[in-house]
Protein backbone atom coordinates (compact mmCIF):
# COMPACT_ATOMS: atom_id res chain seq x y z
CA UNK A 1 0.00 0.00 0.00
CA UNK A 2 1.81 2.89 -1.40
CA UNK A 3 1.35 6.50 -2.67
CA UNK A 4 1.17 7.82 -6.03
CA UNK A 5 2.04 11.23 -7.47
CA UNK A 6 1.98 12.65 -10.70
CA UNK A 7 3.52 15.83 -11.20
CA UNK A 8 2.86 18.43 -14.25
CA UNK A 9 2.58 15.09 -16.15
CA UNK A 10 2.40 15.74 -19.81
CA UNK A 11 2.43 13.28 -22.84
CA UNK A 12 2.47 14.57 -26.93
CA UNK A 13 2.72 12.38 -29.68
CA UNK A 14 2.93 12.73 -33.42
CA UNK A 15 0.37 12.25 -35.46
CA UNK A 16 1.77 10.49 -38.91
CA UNK A 17 -1.78 11.41 -40.31
CA UNK A 18 -1.95 14.90 -39.37
CA UNK A 19 1.64 15.07 -39.84
CA UNK A 20 1.38 17.23 -36.49
CA UNK A 21 1.68 16.91 -32.94
CA UNK A 22 -0.88 16.06 -30.72
CA UNK A 23 -1.05 16.78 -27.03
CA UNK A 24 -3.00 13.80 -24.88
CA UNK A 25 -2.16 14.90 -21.15
CA UNK A 26 -1.14 18.87 -20.91
CA UNK A 27 -0.54 19.12 -17.19
CA UNK A 28 -1.55 16.76 -14.44
CA UNK A 29 -1.07 17.23 -11.07
CA UNK A 30 -2.78 14.46 -8.79
CA UNK A 31 -1.66 12.88 -5.86
CA UNK A 32 -3.43 9.75 -4.74
CA UNK A 33 -2.73 8.27 -0.32
CA UNK A 34 -1.99 5.11 -0.08
CA UNK A 35 -5.16 2.74 0.23
CA UNK A 36 -7.30 5.73 -1.35
CA UNK A 37 -9.69 4.53 -4.17
CA UNK A 38 -9.57 7.32 -6.74
CA UNK A 39 -12.06 7.37 -10.29
CA UNK A 40 -10.92 9.78 -12.69
CA UNK A 41 -13.77 10.23 -15.50
CA UNK A 42 -13.77 12.55 -18.62
CA UNK A 43 -15.59 12.63 -22.02
CA UNK A 44 -13.86 10.54 -24.53
CA UNK A 45 -11.09 11.84 -25.83
CA UNK A 46 -9.92 13.66 -22.86
CA UNK A 47 -6.94 11.49 -22.24
CA UNK A 48 -7.96 8.95 -19.72
CA UNK A 49 -6.54 6.12 -21.23
CA UNK A 50 -3.14 7.78 -22.36
CA UNK A 51 -3.22 8.62 -18.35
CA UNK A 52 -2.98 5.00 -17.36
CA UNK A 53 -0.94 3.95 -20.45
CA UNK A 54 1.41 6.27 -19.12
CA UNK A 55 1.04 5.69 -15.38
CA UNK A 56 1.99 1.54 -16.19
CA UNK A 57 4.41 2.29 -18.07
CA UNK A 58 3.26 1.05 -21.18
CA UNK A 59 4.18 5.07 -22.91
CA UNK A 60 7.34 7.10 -22.18
CA UNK A 61 5.82 10.62 -20.57
CA UNK A 62 6.81 13.99 -22.54
CA UNK A 63 7.02 15.60 -19.30
CA UNK A 64 6.80 15.80 -15.57
CA UNK A 65 7.06 12.59 -13.63
CA UNK A 66 5.32 9.68 -12.22
CA UNK A 67 6.30 8.22 -8.57
CA UNK A 68 5.36 5.35 -6.37
CA UNK A 69 5.92 6.59 -3.08
CA UNK A 70 9.22 8.50 -3.48
CA UNK A 71 10.28 6.22 -6.27
CA UNK A 72 10.00 7.78 -10.14
CA UNK A 73 8.75 4.84 -12.58
CA UNK A 74 11.05 3.38 -15.42
CA UNK A 75 8.53 1.15 -17.88
CA UNK A 76 6.26 -1.42 -16.98
CA UNK A 77 6.69 -2.78 -13.56
CA UNK A 78 5.03 -5.15 -10.89
CA UNK A 79 4.36 -2.74 -8.54
CA UNK A 80 1.47 -1.05 -10.88
CA UNK A 81 -1.05 -4.18 -11.43
CA UNK A 82 -3.18 -2.78 -14.58
CA UNK A 83 -6.82 -4.59 -15.04
CA UNK A 84 -7.60 -4.21 -18.51
CA UNK A 85 -10.66 -3.80 -20.29
CA UNK A 86 -9.70 -6.44 -22.94
CA UNK A 87 -9.22 -9.09 -19.79
CA UNK A 88 -5.75 -9.78 -21.44
CA UNK A 89 -6.06 -12.94 -20.02
CA UNK A 90 -3.55 -15.44 -21.06
CA UNK A 91 -5.40 -18.06 -23.55
CA UNK A 92 -3.16 -20.62 -23.20
CA UNK A 93 -2.66 -21.19 -19.20
CA UNK A 94 -5.58 -21.68 -17.26
CA UNK A 95 -7.33 -19.65 -14.33
CA UNK A 96 -5.12 -21.14 -11.77
CA UNK A 97 -1.80 -20.44 -14.10
CA UNK A 98 -3.16 -16.77 -15.41
CA UNK A 99 -3.60 -15.81 -11.55
CA UNK A 100 -0.16 -17.20 -10.71
CA UNK A 101 1.32 -15.64 -13.07
CA UNK A 102 2.70 -13.28 -11.49
CA UNK A 103 4.37 -15.23 -8.36
CA UNK A 104 5.75 -16.94 -11.05
CA UNK A 105 7.96 -14.36 -12.76
CA UNK A 106 8.82 -13.36 -9.17
CA UNK A 107 10.50 -17.14 -9.18
CA UNK A 108 8.01 -18.56 -6.92
CA UNK A 109 7.57 -22.22 -6.82
CA UNK A 110 4.67 -24.45 -8.38
CA UNK A 111 3.33 -25.50 -5.35
CA UNK A 112 3.69 -21.44 -3.36
CA UNK A 113 2.11 -20.10 -6.56
CA UNK A 114 -0.99 -22.78 -6.40
CA UNK A 115 -1.29 -21.75 -3.50
CA UNK A 116 -1.46 -17.86 -3.66
CA UNK A 117 -3.64 -18.66 -6.87
CA UNK A 118 -5.93 -20.15 -5.37
CA UNK A 119 -6.36 -17.80 -2.09
CA UNK A 120 -6.95 -15.43 -4.47
CA UNK A 121 -9.78 -16.95 -6.26
CA UNK A 122 -11.34 -17.65 -3.31
CA UNK A 123 -11.62 -14.47 -2.48
CA UNK A 124 -13.40 -13.83 -6.23
CA UNK A 125 -15.51 -16.77 -5.75
CA UNK A 126 -13.58 -18.69 -8.79
CA UNK A 127 -12.11 -21.22 -7.12
CA UNK A 128 -13.97 -23.71 -8.97
CA UNK A 129 -13.16 -22.34 -12.19
CA UNK A 130 -9.31 -23.02 -11.33
CA UNK A 131 -8.81 -25.61 -13.87
CA UNK A 132 -10.58 -23.93 -16.67
CA UNK A 133 -9.53 -22.00 -19.61
CA UNK A 134 -10.36 -18.27 -19.99
CA UNK A 135 -12.25 -18.91 -23.10
CA UNK A 136 -14.77 -21.24 -21.06
CA UNK A 137 -15.60 -18.60 -19.15
CA UNK A 138 -18.06 -15.56 -19.47
CA UNK A 139 -17.03 -12.15 -19.89
CA UNK A 140 -17.61 -11.58 -15.77
CA UNK A 141 -15.89 -14.46 -14.56
CA UNK A 142 -12.98 -13.41 -16.79
CA UNK A 143 -12.55 -10.15 -15.38
CA UNK A 144 -12.82 -11.28 -12.04
CA UNK A 145 -9.95 -13.44 -13.12
CA UNK A 146 -8.27 -10.27 -14.30
CA UNK A 147 -8.58 -8.41 -11.05
CA UNK A 148 -7.13 -10.97 -8.73
CA UNK A 149 -4.62 -11.98 -11.58
CA UNK A 150 -3.03 -8.12 -10.86
CA UNK A 151 -3.54 -8.27 -7.15
CA UNK A 152 -2.27 -11.81 -6.71
CA UNK A 153 1.04 -10.48 -7.32
CA UNK A 154 0.52 -7.62 -4.98
CA UNK A 155 1.01 -4.36 -6.38
CA UNK A 156 2.00 -0.98 -4.88
CA UNK A 157 -0.74 0.24 -7.11
CA UNK A 158 -3.80 -1.21 -8.87
CA UNK A 159 -4.76 0.57 -11.98
CA UNK A 160 -7.92 -0.21 -14.06
CA UNK A 161 -8.61 0.98 -17.50
CA UNK A 162 -12.76 0.81 -17.80
CA UNK A 163 -12.64 -2.75 -16.64
CA UNK A 164 -16.03 -3.37 -16.50
CA UNK A 165 -17.02 -1.83 -19.51
CA UNK A 166 -17.34 -4.57 -21.85
CA UNK A 167 -19.27 -6.66 -19.29
CA UNK A 168 -23.30 -6.87 -19.18
CA UNK A 169 -24.98 -4.26 -17.23
CA UNK A 170 -26.19 -6.52 -14.50
CA UNK A 171 -22.86 -8.30 -14.09
CA UNK A 172 -21.10 -4.98 -13.91
CA UNK A 173 -23.19 -3.56 -10.42
CA UNK A 174 -22.12 -7.51 -8.92
CA UNK A 175 -18.24 -6.91 -10.10
CA UNK A 176 -18.87 -2.80 -8.84
CA UNK A 177 -19.69 -4.48 -5.52
CA UNK A 178 -17.02 -7.29 -5.71
CA UNK A 179 -14.53 -4.68 -5.97
CA UNK A 180 -15.56 -2.91 -2.93
CA UNK A 181 -15.09 -5.69 -0.84
CA UNK A 182 -11.86 -7.14 -2.42
CA UNK A 183 -10.22 -3.60 -1.91
CA UNK A 184 -11.55 -2.76 1.51
CA UNK A 185 -9.87 -6.57 2.36
CA UNK A 186 -6.71 -6.09 0.60
CA UNK A 187 -6.29 -2.03 1.58
CA UNK A 188 -4.66 -1.21 -1.78
CA UNK A 189 -4.13 1.76 -3.82
CA UNK A 190 -6.83 2.20 -6.82
CA UNK A 191 -6.46 4.42 -9.73
CA UNK A 192 -9.75 3.67 -11.61
CA UNK A 193 -10.35 4.94 -15.46
CA UNK A 194 -13.95 5.07 -16.51
CA UNK A 195 -16.56 7.07 -18.40
CA UNK A 196 -19.42 5.67 -16.29
CA UNK A 197 -19.63 8.16 -13.78
CA UNK A 198 -22.49 6.15 -11.27
CA UNK A 199 -19.54 3.74 -11.24
CA UNK A 200 -17.04 6.23 -10.47
CA UNK A 201 -19.05 7.58 -7.41
CA UNK A 202 -20.00 4.23 -6.23
CA UNK A 203 -16.39 2.76 -6.59
CA UNK A 204 -14.56 5.54 -5.21
CA UNK A 205 -12.82 8.29 -2.21
CA UNK A 206 -12.19 10.95 -4.88
CA UNK A 207 -13.54 11.27 -8.19
CA UNK A 208 -11.30 13.37 -10.84
CA UNK A 209 -12.72 14.92 -13.82
CA UNK A 210 -9.83 14.86 -16.39
CA UNK A 211 -10.42 17.64 -19.39
CA UNK A 212 -8.51 18.50 -22.96
CA UNK A 213 -5.26 16.55 -20.91
CA UNK A 214 -5.61 18.52 -16.93
CA UNK A 215 -7.56 17.98 -14.19
CA UNK A 216 -10.28 20.33 -14.62
CA UNK A 217 -12.36 19.17 -10.97
CA UNK A 218 -11.83 17.04 -7.88
CA UNK A 219 -14.82 15.87 -5.95
CA UNK A 220 -15.02 13.57 -2.32
CA UNK A 221 -17.41 11.10 -1.71
CA UNK A 222 -17.40 10.41 1.83
CA UNK A 223 -20.37 7.65 1.45
CA UNK A 224 -20.17 4.78 4.02
CA UNK A 225 -18.95 1.19 3.43
CA UNK A 226 -19.24 -1.37 2.61
CA UNK A 227 -21.35 0.36 -0.43
CA UNK A 228 -24.03 -1.67 -1.87
CA UNK A 229 -26.09 -0.76 -5.15
CA UNK A 230 -29.68 -1.58 -3.23
CA UNK A 231 -28.66 0.87 -0.37
CA UNK A 232 -26.88 3.76 -2.82
CA UNK A 233 -29.38 3.83 -5.08
CA UNK A 234 -31.98 5.91 -3.29
CA UNK A 235 -29.20 7.86 -1.24
CA UNK A 236 -29.94 11.22 -1.62
CA UNK A 237 -26.20 12.28 -1.21
CA UNK A 238 -25.29 9.44 -3.85
CA UNK A 239 -27.44 10.86 -6.28
CA UNK A 240 -26.39 14.72 -5.47
CA UNK A 241 -23.08 13.45 -5.71
CA UNK A 242 -23.52 11.70 -9.16
CA UNK A 243 -25.13 14.67 -10.55
CA UNK A 244 -22.52 16.83 -9.74
CA UNK A 245 -19.69 14.62 -11.54
CA UNK A 246 -21.78 14.33 -14.39
CA UNK A 247 -22.38 18.34 -14.41
CA UNK A 248 -19.06 18.87 -14.30
CA UNK A 249 -18.05 15.95 -17.10
CA UNK A 250 -20.86 17.22 -19.50
CA UNK A 251 -19.26 21.20 -19.20
CA UNK A 252 -15.85 19.32 -19.64
CA UNK B 1 -58.50 -42.76 -24.87
CA UNK B 2 -56.19 -43.86 -27.63
CA UNK B 3 -53.23 -41.74 -28.25
CA UNK B 4 -51.33 -41.96 -31.68
CA UNK B 5 -47.52 -42.34 -30.81
CA UNK B 6 -44.79 -42.08 -33.35
CA UNK B 7 -44.12 -46.19 -34.22
CA UNK B 8 -41.32 -46.97 -31.25
CA UNK B 9 -39.84 -49.78 -33.11
CA UNK B 10 -36.05 -48.49 -34.85
CA UNK B 11 -36.75 -49.17 -38.66
CA UNK B 12 -34.26 -50.86 -41.01
CA UNK B 13 -32.40 -46.98 -41.60
CA UNK B 14 -32.32 -45.93 -38.18
CA UNK B 15 -30.62 -49.40 -37.49
CA UNK B 16 -27.87 -48.56 -40.56
CA UNK B 17 -27.70 -45.07 -38.71
CA UNK B 18 -26.85 -47.13 -35.31
CA UNK B 19 -24.65 -49.23 -36.85
CA UNK B 20 -22.75 -46.68 -38.70
CA UNK B 21 -22.26 -44.86 -35.57
CA UNK B 22 -20.53 -48.08 -33.38
CA UNK B 23 -18.09 -48.45 -36.38
CA UNK B 24 -17.25 -45.22 -36.88
CA UNK B 25 -16.71 -45.20 -32.85
CA UNK B 26 -14.25 -47.94 -33.08
CA UNK B 27 -12.17 -47.46 -36.37
CA UNK B 28 -12.47 -43.46 -36.42
CA UNK B 29 -10.23 -43.81 -39.49
CA UNK B 30 -12.85 -45.52 -41.82
CA UNK B 31 -15.11 -42.41 -41.99
CA UNK B 32 -11.92 -41.01 -43.89
CA UNK B 33 -11.60 -43.55 -46.25
CA UNK B 34 -15.03 -43.59 -46.97
CA UNK B 35 -14.77 -40.99 -49.78
CA UNK B 36 -12.30 -43.07 -51.67
CA UNK B 37 -14.62 -46.11 -52.07
CA UNK B 38 -16.34 -44.56 -55.15
CA UNK B 39 -13.26 -43.10 -56.70
CA UNK B 40 -11.18 -46.66 -56.28
CA UNK B 41 -14.50 -48.52 -57.74
CA UNK B 42 -14.07 -46.09 -60.76
CA UNK B 43 -10.43 -46.67 -61.60
CA UNK B 44 -10.96 -50.30 -61.34
CA UNK B 45 -14.04 -50.00 -63.21
CA UNK B 46 -12.14 -48.18 -65.96
CA UNK B 47 -9.55 -50.50 -65.72
CA UNK B 48 -11.61 -53.77 -66.20
CA UNK B 49 -13.22 -52.27 -69.28
CA UNK B 50 -9.92 -51.75 -70.38
CA UNK B 51 -10.58 -48.67 -71.93
CA UNK B 52 -7.18 -47.40 -72.06
CA UNK B 53 -4.01 -50.76 -72.81
CA UNK B 54 -3.76 -52.50 -69.77
CA UNK B 55 -0.07 -51.32 -69.27
CA UNK B 56 -0.72 -47.90 -69.45
CA UNK B 57 -3.32 -47.97 -66.78
CA UNK B 58 -3.34 -50.85 -64.74
CA UNK B 59 -6.27 -51.57 -61.83
CA UNK B 60 -6.46 -51.10 -58.06
CA UNK B 61 -5.37 -54.60 -57.80
CA UNK B 62 -1.97 -54.46 -59.93
CA UNK B 63 -1.14 -51.82 -58.12
CA UNK B 64 -1.67 -53.98 -54.75
CA UNK B 65 -0.27 -56.83 -56.26
CA UNK B 66 3.35 -54.80 -56.83
CA UNK B 67 3.41 -52.83 -53.43
CA UNK B 68 2.88 -56.30 -51.94
CA UNK B 69 6.03 -57.49 -54.02
CA UNK B 70 8.43 -54.14 -53.63
CA UNK B 71 7.04 -54.80 -49.53
CA UNK B 72 8.79 -58.74 -50.41
CA UNK B 73 11.80 -57.45 -51.67
CA UNK B 74 12.58 -54.72 -49.35
CA UNK B 75 12.67 -51.76 -51.87
CA UNK B 76 9.26 -50.13 -50.83
CA UNK B 77 9.97 -50.27 -46.98
CA UNK B 78 13.44 -48.52 -47.74
CA UNK B 79 12.54 -46.62 -49.74
CA UNK B 80 10.09 -45.09 -47.63
CA UNK B 81 11.88 -44.89 -44.98
CA UNK B 82 14.68 -43.22 -46.66
CA UNK B 83 12.27 -40.34 -48.13
CA UNK B 84 10.99 -39.71 -44.73
CA UNK B 85 14.23 -39.40 -42.77
CA UNK B 86 15.34 -36.96 -45.69
CA UNK B 87 12.13 -35.07 -44.77
CA UNK B 88 12.03 -35.22 -41.35
CA UNK B 89 15.97 -34.00 -41.31
CA UNK B 90 15.32 -31.21 -43.32
CA UNK B 91 11.89 -30.20 -41.94
CA UNK B 92 13.17 -30.30 -38.33
CA UNK B 93 16.30 -28.12 -39.28
CA UNK B 94 14.22 -25.33 -41.38
CA UNK B 95 11.99 -25.42 -38.06
CA UNK B 96 14.44 -24.85 -36.19
CA UNK B 97 15.92 -21.72 -37.99
CA UNK B 98 12.74 -20.55 -39.68
CA UNK B 99 11.04 -19.98 -35.46
CA UNK B 100 13.85 -18.34 -33.64
CA UNK B 101 14.09 -15.97 -36.93
CA UNK B 102 10.44 -15.41 -36.93
CA UNK B 103 10.49 -14.01 -33.42
CA UNK B 104 13.60 -12.44 -34.25
CA UNK B 105 11.97 -10.48 -37.77
CA UNK B 106 8.50 -10.51 -35.53
CA UNK B 107 10.13 -8.57 -32.08
CA UNK B 108 12.27 -6.36 -33.24
CA UNK B 109 11.91 -3.40 -35.76
CA UNK B 110 15.55 -3.00 -36.38
CA UNK B 111 16.04 -6.88 -37.91
CA UNK B 112 12.70 -6.50 -39.52
CA UNK B 113 14.36 -3.77 -41.49
CA UNK B 114 17.24 -5.43 -42.19
CA UNK B 115 16.16 -8.80 -42.68
CA UNK B 116 12.42 -8.95 -44.60
CA UNK B 117 13.83 -7.44 -48.06
CA UNK B 118 15.94 -10.07 -48.48
CA UNK B 119 13.74 -12.93 -46.97
CA UNK B 120 11.29 -11.97 -49.91
CA UNK B 121 14.30 -12.07 -52.15
CA UNK B 122 15.05 -15.52 -51.54
CA UNK B 123 11.59 -16.59 -51.10
CA UNK B 124 10.76 -16.16 -54.50
CA UNK B 125 13.82 -18.12 -55.64
CA UNK B 126 11.70 -21.13 -55.38
CA UNK B 127 13.24 -24.05 -53.96
CA UNK B 128 13.76 -26.25 -57.50
CA UNK B 129 15.21 -23.46 -58.88
CA UNK B 130 18.44 -23.92 -56.69
CA UNK B 131 19.13 -27.57 -57.53
CA UNK B 132 21.26 -26.54 -60.44
CA UNK B 133 23.61 -24.78 -58.15
CA UNK B 134 23.34 -27.21 -55.74
CA UNK B 135 24.56 -29.91 -57.86
CA UNK B 136 27.35 -28.33 -58.89
CA UNK B 137 28.16 -27.42 -55.39
CA UNK B 138 27.16 -30.36 -53.49
CA UNK B 139 26.66 -32.93 -56.15
CA UNK B 140 24.27 -35.78 -55.86
CA UNK B 141 23.88 -36.59 -52.01
CA UNK B 142 22.44 -35.89 -48.94
CA UNK B 143 23.35 -32.06 -48.47
CA UNK B 144 21.12 -31.06 -52.01
CA UNK B 145 18.47 -32.66 -50.81
CA UNK B 146 18.37 -31.74 -46.77
CA UNK B 147 19.46 -27.80 -48.26
CA UNK B 148 16.27 -27.82 -50.36
CA UNK B 149 13.68 -29.25 -48.09
CA UNK B 150 15.46 -27.05 -45.14
CA UNK B 151 14.77 -23.79 -47.82
CA UNK B 152 11.23 -24.73 -48.57
CA UNK B 153 10.09 -25.19 -45.15
CA UNK B 154 11.62 -22.07 -43.69
CA UNK B 155 9.53 -19.43 -45.66
CA UNK B 156 6.27 -20.61 -44.26
CA UNK B 157 7.30 -21.15 -41.41
CA UNK B 158 8.89 -17.99 -40.54
CA UNK B 159 6.56 -15.49 -42.63
CA UNK B 160 3.73 -16.90 -40.51
CA UNK B 161 5.62 -17.13 -37.14
CA UNK B 162 6.08 -13.35 -37.80
CA UNK B 163 2.34 -12.82 -38.97
CA UNK B 164 0.82 -14.76 -35.40
CA UNK B 165 3.54 -12.67 -33.61
CA UNK B 166 2.27 -9.27 -34.81
CA UNK B 167 -1.40 -10.16 -34.66
CA UNK B 168 -1.02 -11.22 -30.71
CA UNK B 169 -2.73 -8.89 -28.51
CA UNK B 170 -0.62 -5.68 -27.63
CA UNK B 171 -3.01 -6.20 -24.40
CA UNK B 172 -1.57 -9.79 -23.48
CA UNK B 173 2.69 -8.09 -23.88
CA UNK B 174 1.55 -5.39 -22.03
CA UNK B 175 -0.43 -7.45 -19.13
CA UNK B 176 2.96 -10.06 -19.27
CA UNK B 177 5.36 -6.28 -18.54
CA UNK B 178 3.34 -4.97 -15.68
CA UNK B 179 3.54 -8.56 -13.87
CA UNK B 180 6.94 -8.50 -14.10
CA UNK B 181 8.42 -10.91 -17.05
CA UNK B 182 11.45 -10.07 -18.65
CA UNK B 183 12.04 -10.26 -22.25
CA UNK B 184 13.16 -14.07 -22.34
CA UNK B 185 10.25 -15.06 -20.32
CA UNK B 186 8.27 -13.05 -22.13
CA UNK B 187 8.75 -14.54 -25.85
CA UNK B 188 8.55 -18.21 -24.07
CA UNK B 189 5.51 -17.60 -21.53
CA UNK B 190 3.23 -15.35 -24.11
CA UNK B 191 5.11 -14.67 -27.51
CA UNK B 192 5.48 -18.33 -28.54
CA UNK B 193 1.60 -19.89 -27.36
CA UNK B 194 -0.15 -16.69 -29.25
CA UNK B 195 1.76 -17.16 -32.33
CA UNK B 196 1.75 -20.42 -32.03
CA UNK B 197 -1.57 -21.04 -34.41
CA UNK B 198 -0.43 -19.18 -37.21
CA UNK B 199 3.18 -21.40 -36.27
CA UNK B 200 1.17 -24.60 -37.01
CA UNK B 201 -0.36 -23.11 -40.05
CA UNK B 202 3.71 -22.21 -41.56
CA UNK B 203 4.38 -25.54 -40.24
CA UNK B 204 1.34 -27.55 -42.39
CA UNK B 205 2.28 -25.14 -45.53
CA UNK B 206 6.20 -25.60 -44.93
CA UNK B 207 5.82 -29.50 -44.65
CA UNK B 208 3.60 -30.21 -47.73
CA UNK B 209 5.62 -27.88 -49.60
CA UNK B 210 9.17 -29.79 -48.49
CA UNK B 211 7.15 -33.21 -49.00
CA UNK B 212 6.40 -32.12 -52.69
CA UNK B 213 10.24 -30.51 -53.27
CA UNK B 214 11.49 -33.74 -51.78
CA UNK B 215 9.92 -35.84 -54.33
CA UNK B 216 11.17 -33.56 -56.95
CA UNK B 217 14.67 -33.51 -55.51
CA UNK B 218 14.47 -37.38 -55.54
CA UNK B 219 13.20 -37.03 -58.88
CA UNK B 220 16.70 -35.10 -60.39
CA UNK B 221 18.93 -36.11 -57.70
CA UNK B 222 17.85 -39.39 -56.99
CA UNK B 223 19.20 -42.46 -55.99
CA UNK B 224 16.65 -44.00 -53.27
CA UNK B 225 13.34 -42.81 -51.93
CA UNK B 226 9.79 -42.80 -53.37
CA UNK B 227 10.62 -39.80 -55.96
CA UNK B 228 13.56 -42.13 -56.93
CA UNK B 229 11.04 -45.10 -57.28
CA UNK B 230 8.64 -43.17 -59.63
CA UNK B 231 11.94 -41.99 -61.83
CA UNK B 232 12.94 -45.14 -62.34
CA UNK B 233 9.53 -46.65 -62.99
CA UNK B 234 9.12 -44.69 -65.67
CA UNK B 235 12.41 -45.74 -67.29
CA UNK B 236 11.49 -49.07 -67.08
CA UNK B 237 8.05 -48.22 -67.92
CA UNK B 238 6.01 -49.82 -64.98
CA UNK B 239 3.11 -47.49 -64.87
CA UNK B 240 2.06 -49.85 -62.19
CA UNK B 241 5.45 -48.48 -59.83
CA UNK B 242 4.67 -44.72 -60.70
CA UNK B 243 0.74 -45.14 -59.47
CA UNK B 244 2.06 -47.10 -56.25
CA UNK B 245 4.67 -44.41 -55.81
CA UNK B 246 1.70 -41.28 -56.22
CA UNK B 247 -0.49 -43.11 -53.87
CA UNK B 248 1.93 -43.95 -51.09
CA UNK B 249 2.33 -39.84 -50.95
CA UNK B 250 -1.16 -39.31 -50.39
CA UNK B 251 -1.30 -41.62 -48.08
CA UNK B 252 1.84 -40.51 -46.15
CA UNK B 253 0.74 -36.83 -46.29
CA UNK B 254 -2.84 -38.28 -44.79
CA UNK B 255 -0.89 -40.01 -41.94
CA UNK B 256 1.31 -36.87 -41.41
CA UNK B 257 -2.08 -34.93 -40.76
CA UNK B 258 -4.10 -36.79 -39.18
CA UNK B 259 -1.56 -38.66 -36.71
CA UNK B 260 0.77 -34.99 -35.85
CA UNK B 261 -0.85 -32.25 -36.84
CA UNK B 262 -3.82 -32.26 -36.12
CA UNK B 263 -3.44 -33.80 -32.78
CA UNK B 264 -1.23 -30.86 -32.13
CA UNK B 265 -3.64 -28.13 -33.18
CA UNK B 266 -6.50 -29.67 -30.94
CA UNK B 267 -4.61 -29.68 -28.28
CA UNK B 268 -3.46 -25.84 -28.66
CA UNK B 269 -5.08 -23.27 -30.67
CA UNK B 270 -8.54 -25.53 -30.41
CA UNK B 271 -7.96 -26.34 -26.91
CA UNK B 272 -8.13 -22.53 -26.06
CA UNK B 273 -10.18 -21.16 -27.88
CA UNK B 274 -7.98 -19.22 -30.22
CA UNK B 275 -9.28 -20.86 -33.17
CA UNK B 276 -12.51 -22.11 -34.33
CA UNK B 277 -13.25 -25.68 -35.03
Amino acid sequence: MKSLTLNQLSKTYFDPYKGTQVTALEDVTLSIAPGEFVSVVGPSGCGKTTLLNVIAGFLPESGGSVRVDRRPISGPGPDRGVVFQSFALFPWKTVLDNVGFGPKMRGVGREARDAIAMEYLQLAGLAHAADRYPAELSGGMQQRVGVVRALANEPDVLLMDEPFASVDAQTRLTLQEELIRIWLDRQTTVLFITHDVPEAVFLANRVVVLSKGRVMDEIAVDLQHPRKWDDLIENDSFKSLSARVLQRVRAA
Amino acid sequence: MIVKRANPQPGLWNKLQMAWVRLHQRWPNLAASLPFVPLVFSWWLTAWLEVFPRAFFPGPGDVVLSMISLIYKGILPEYLLDSVTRLIVGASTGVAIAIPLGVLIGMSRRANTVLWPPLLFFQAVGDIAWLPILLIWFGFGLTTMTFVIVYTVLFPVVLNTVLGIRSINPDLLRAARSLGASQARMIWEVVLPGALPNIMTGLRNGLGYGWRALIAAEIIVGTSGIGFLMFDARRAGSVVEIMLGMIVLGLLWYVVDAWILAPIERATGERWGMVTR
